[in-house]
């Protein structure tokens, strides 16, 4: 308990354990209070003790400073305990899959550390409303990570996790940390073959260990579109900084675009699938979507080629880099294009050779949109038609550069046919190509 | 006459002071009040959190956030995402820091190692993130007064709440410029001796917070809060004193309060109460158990080196202060001075201009002003236009007050102000002119030799645009 001390102050508190009373003097100055821990931040010479008025103050330990254990009770530090919700049996099974994130840690009040839920009951247990809505029993956490450290073999293990509830479930809510929330999503909405239920990720952009979180209100609509009628792998995150409505937006469409907003999800180049109500009603906003249909298997299918990259072209960047990662045995590209779908043509490094020859080799190349919103294009320039008609650069349409990472990952993970991939990668297979580029889908 | 000593008087004080600084505590925005219309206005929920009430039922309180919502107007240029919750805060204001140093040097006291910023939990939504972000910057200090050794037992950096606009049944709007303006707050040891002491008390602590010349000015800047217990009675807090000359009073009728219960062999419970302006005071709950505080995850503790408290310069202290004034300004005004909220104005302009001029508006005029219900509320830039009007000749001293009362009214500048009232100052020629005039209109009372009339009727044309003084030597002079 005593981490993130220094030696000498183990040394000095050697008898003296987190909690206990303690009273320290210098120069005749006596601070009494209870031990705290040390955060990995901070001074590790300097003892941290809260006062009776609450406060927590340090004290640098130097020559001539004593610290003493006092007589009197140590404070309490023991886990707070919770009550579980008690679920309806009555209303629509639902699963939870808990993988971490914000939305899955709590502060110590007593300590101030950040430390994971030890269960995704005790996160339930703070929301009462659930239970009027969804019957949740079966409840798993395969994963217990910050979404910037989860990787492919997470997708594979969150997909399989996934299929082994759905089927006897209405639908399945995952608890999931937001940074890459949108890359799972796009991996599940591949992965889950004759998905026509509902798999919600959620997360949170304000930590439950305040007043105005927005976790409680995520997972209230997250549990109202678990047993709607849209059959489709999604996120269902604040709409806007109100705490008014969610959005449920299609994995394959959806992407992070603020650091820290609460409404920071959008769907991207078409409208949300649905706004959702904390009250309970859900507004169906984008009718091209699955239908619920509980008569279809779900199986996880969760072949995935990892050593693929995704990078990205801006002025004065040079393709060496694809050069070095060839050699390297990378199996495929994903390359954020300028504009319409550019990368340096006739500047002083130009990409299309290197381009030309990894495709020829039978690399793919897929070229996506660093704009974000908008579709590839491959004739209205000359540069256009020199990248995708004579270098043979595959053009992501409008897909998101995320999802086609994903996308191409999960495609060689079942084809090395560099012709098949160049075919499926511009047919739509998850909601990740729209057909039209509707006139109400830019910044919404 | 009570005897404090004997019924065992215990009084503790805590004084809030709003900070004059460039950026509110833990963001970039202006820390002032917005004349605008707010640019959105967010609506929010609260709920509680597994733990964070302690002995608060989770249930009950789950309940009563259930059905309330908040309001927020936000104004451009003094919320950011960070007064709505939307961004993680930045590090401390430093400037703000230094002056917390500065007070707790001049006090005295104790800098911890380690400033630790803590949460204090803050449900009624006044605080978006539903907790104050709070510090202890020094503690174990002493405030000398008239009656021997105050204690100082805490000196804090916090946030400023939002300023609550209407509540409409169970919608509650706030307003958020108001939130994150960085407030000192000092408190003392049960050490005062009676009302008159608190009173002492309170405005030496204002004084010290003021001297470092960024304390902001206006109603409701500085707050008291009090704590009274009598032998027999029980510790009362009374929140949210504003005016220092009503704090005896305030003080005094608490202990009757309690006296007056001990005597019809009741205990006075521990309970809050909150000062209305005629002194009394009114219940308004259960005096709260220890705060609940955690430390602000999103901040790490802030190091505080010998070196940098070495280096902060502490003000000149009010007798530094008074030594230097009684020499420009006479005693009575540079003692209304010293504890006049317009210190630092004082400083600003004494050099500038005719010093006992720039005493008398600030201490006096506005005084004065305030008196008849009219909020003097004017940049250091508004008042400098007024001053170097004088000095110009382009308005004179004694159109100072109506001239406050008009730019305070309408909302105006000097200049619209003075197009208005026709306060304009004239010179001595344009002066003798008009008299000559009234003398023509009026040569029967020449004839008589009346002044006093004659006066009269020149000052109605004239006043506030040349001194009396000038106006009676004219009259004089032309009347020979």
């Amino acid at each position: 308990m005593l981490e993130n001390y220094s030696k000498q102050i183990k040394k000095i508190l050697k008898n003296i354990k987190i909690g206990d009373r303690i009273s320290v003097t210098r120069e005749n100055r006596i601070y009494e209070g209870f031990l705290m821990p040390k955060t990995d931040t901070g001074d590790s010479d300097s003892i941290v003790i809260k006062l009776d008025n609450g406060y927590n103050i340090s004290i640098k330990y130097e020559r001539g400073v004593k610290v003493e254990k006092l007589k009197k009770p140590s404070r309490e530090l023991s886990k707070e305990g919770f009550k579980a919700l008690e679920f309806d049996s009555s209303k629509p099974k639902v699963a939870l899959i808990s993988t971490g994130g914000t939305i899955a840690s709590k502060v110590d009040y007593r300590t101030g550390g950040v430390y994971a839920l030890e269960s995704s009951e005790e996160l339930l247990s703070n929301i009462p409303e659930l239970k009027d809505i969804v019957y949740i029993k079966d409840v798993s956490s395969p994963l217990k990570k910050m979404s910037e450290d989860i990787g492919h073999k997470d997708w594979q293990i969150i997909a399989k996790e996934v299929a082994k509830h759905i089927n006897n479930n209405k639908g399945v809510i995952i608890t999931h940390g937001t940074d890459t929330m949108h890359y799972t999503s796009a991996a599940l909405s591949f992965m889950l073959k004759d998905l026509y239920k509902p798999v919600v990720l959620v997360g949170s952009q304000r930590s439950s260990d305040r007043g105005s979180t927005d976790s409680f209100m995520n997972l209230i609509c997250a549990a109202y579109v678990s047993i709607s009628d849209i059959g489709e792998v999604g996120i269902c995150m604040h709409g806007t900084t109100d705490d008014h409505f969610c959005y449920f937006i299609r994995g394959s469409k959806a992407r992070k675009m603020h650091t820290s907003r609460r409404d920071a999800f959008r769907s991207i180049n078409e409208i949300p699938l649905a706004r959702i109500f904390p009250e309970g009603k859900v507004d169906i906003l984008n009718k091209n979507h699955k239908k619920r249909d509980d008569s279809k298997e779900v199986v996880a299918d969760t072949k995935f080629e990892p050593k693929i990259a995704l990078l990205k072209v801006y002025p004065g960047s040079d393709p060496e880099i694809l050069e070095m990662l060839v050699k390297k045995k990378y199996k495929g590209f994903v390359l954020e294009g300028t504009g319409l779908g550019h990368v340096p043509t006739f500047a002083d490094k130009s990409w299309i050779p290197t381009i030309k020859k990894i495709i020829k080799d039978g690399i793919p190349v897929v070229i996506a949109p660093q704009t974000i919103y908008g579709r590839i294009n491959t004739r209205v320039y000359t540069n256009l038609r020199i990248l995708y008609n004579e270098a043979k650069a595959i053009p992501s349409e409008d897909m998101l550069p995320e999802t086609a990472y994903v996308k191409l990952g999960w495609l060689l993970g079942h084809t090395k046919n560099i012709e098949e991939v160049r075919k499926l990668m511009t047919t739509n297979i998850a909601g990740e190509i729209s057909e039209r580029s509707t006139i109400d889908s830019f910044l919404v | 006459m009570i005897d404090y000593k004997k019924i065992g008087f215990k009084c503790g004080i805590e004084i809030h002071n709003r900070l004059d600084t460039k950026t509110k505590l833990f963001c970039n925005c202006k820390p002032r009040f917005s004349d605008k219309k707010p640019v959105l206005i967010i609506k929010r929920k609260l709920r509680p959190v597994s733990g964070e009430l302690g002995q608060v039922d989770i249930a009950a309180m789950y309940e009563y956030l259930r059905d309330r919502s908040f309001l927020y107007d936000c104004y451009e240029e003094e919320t950011c995402l960070i007064c709505t919750d939307e961004e993680p805060p930045k590090e401390i204001d430093e400037e703000t820091l230094e002056i917390g140093i500065q007070i707790a040097k001049m006090l005295k006291a104790d800098i911890p190692d380690e400033i630790h910023i803590m949460r204090k939990i803050v449900i009624d939504g006044s605080n978006v993130c539903s907790f104050q972000r709070t510090a202890i910057i020094g503690l174990n200090g002493v405030l000398k007064t008239s009656l021997g050794d105050i204690g100082i037992t805490n000196i804090n950096l916090e946030e400023e709440s939002a300023g609550i606009v209407r509540k409409d049944g169970n919608e509650i709007t706030y307003r958020l410029d108001r939130l994150g303006i960085p407030l000192i707050e000092i408190g003392t040891s049960p050490d005062i001796k009676n009302p008159d002491h608190a009173k002492e008390v309170a405005e030496k602590l204002g004084m010290i917070v003021r001297s470092t010349g960024k304390s902001q000015r206006g109603l409701g800047v500085t707050r008291q809060d009090v704590n009274v217990s009598v032998k027999g009675g029980s510790r009362v807090e009374i929140k949210g004193v504003q005016d220092l000359d009503t704090l005896p009073l305030v003080v005094e009728n608490e202990v009757k309060r309690q006296l007056e219960l001990i005597k019809n062999s009741e205990t006075p419970k521990e309970e809050t109460r909150v000062a209305k302006e005629d002194g009394t005071t009114e219940y308004t709950r259960p005096l709260p158990g220890g705060e609940r505080l955690y430390p602000e995850t999103d901040l790490a503790p802030i190091f505080i080196d010998n070196n940098y408290v070495n280096k902060i310069k502490v003000p000149e202290t009010w007798e530094e202060k008074s030594k230097r004034f009684i020499k420009i300004l006479p005693k009575d005004m540079t003692d209304q001075i010293i504890k006049s909220e317009y210190l630092g104005l004082f400083e600003n302009f004494h050099k500038k201009y005719d010093p006992v001029l720039v005493a008398n508006t600030f201490t006096s005029i506005v005084k004065d002003l305030r008196r008849n219900g009219i909020n003097i509320d004017f940049s250091e830039e508004q008042f400098d236009e007024i001053f170097s009007s004088v000095k110009k000749k382009k308005i004179s001293k004694e159109a100072i007050p109506e001239l406050l009362e008009i730019m305070s009214k309408e909302k105006i500048s000097l200049k619209e102000a003075l197009e208005k009232s026709g306060l304009e100052s004239i010179s001595e020629n344009e002066l003798r002119n008009l008299v000559k005039k009234i003398l023509k209109e009026h040569s029967d009372l020449v004839e008589t030799k009346r002044f006093s009339p004659l006066m009269g009727l020149v000052m109605k044309e004239a006043r506030g645009k040349i001194s009396g003084d000038i106006v009676s030597k004219v009259l004089k002079e032309e009347m020979k």
